[in-house]
């Protein structure tokens, strides 16, 4: 059993009509091939950087999992059978699911805070959010 | 005159442009680079979509290789360009 992360492209047309039943298939598939779902969330359906199989919006699908290495490829296998996913992206991670959610979240905490000190031009120590002084141009 | 001047105002705006201490990533303390924090990735590719060079984003080597690795898995995912629009 490794950890996995799985990002799963669906038709939102189908989504949209069933949500449930989309995402009940995808974990089915996950499950059927012995997969353990820690973390499953829907993100909100975006326009796509280009088409897809005539799609030109989708919803993404990120589920965190545990699962033997060799299903990996009759995984991939499934999800191009499947209709309603139009494309998939099986990462393994390299610590265990809590550890990586963990530093998932310092992640972007960091990255954000970079992002503010990038938008208001300067960095201020001991200053919050609010202290910030927001007069300062917007560097873009 | 003229001309010599103009150049020397370019060269300074050039230096100006590709100025930047040092990796990003490094200075954070960031373990690893998101594949799906669109965002970020965003800011080190070009309008067109082209992932920039480390003289241009100032990425240590390892995290530029982070970085491309990360960009290639986005695009696969439509979550970035493959060519700008």
């Amino acid at each position: 059993m490794y950890p996995y992360e799985g990002m799963f492209l669906v038709d939102p047309v189908q989504h949209g009509a069933d949500s449930d039943a989309v995402e009940g298939t995808v974990k089915g598939l996950l499950e059927k091939h012995g997969a353990k779902i820690q973390q499953f969330e829907t993100w909100d359906e975006r326009k796509l950087a280009y088409e897809i199989k005539g799609h030109r919006r989708g919803i993404y699908l990120l589920a965190h999992f545990e699962m033997p290495g060799d299903a990996v490829d009759a995984l991939h296998a499934d999800c191009k059978l499947t209709e309603s996913i139009l494309r998939q992206m099986l990462v393994r991670l390299e610590d265990d699911i809590p550890t990586y959610l963990e530093k998932s979240a310092h992640y972007y905490e960091k990255m954000r805070s970079e992002l503010d000190v990038r938008r208001t031009g300067r960095r201020e120590e001991g200053q919050d959010e609010l202290g910030r002084d927001e007069a300062l141009p917007i560097i873009e | 005159m003229a001309r010599e001047r103009r150049d020397k105002k370019r060269d300074k705006k050039k230096f100006k442009r590709f100025k930047q201490r040092s990796c990003r990533f490094t200075r954070l303390g960031v373990e690893f680079i998101d594949w799906k924090d669109v965002q970020t990735l965003q800011r080190l590719c070009t309008g067109q979509g082209k992932i920039l060079g480390r003289k241009r984003s100032g990425n240590s080597a390892r995290f530029q290789r982070k970085v491309e690795a990360a960009i290639k898995r986005a695009r696969y995912m439509a979550l970035m360009p493959y060519v700008g629009t």
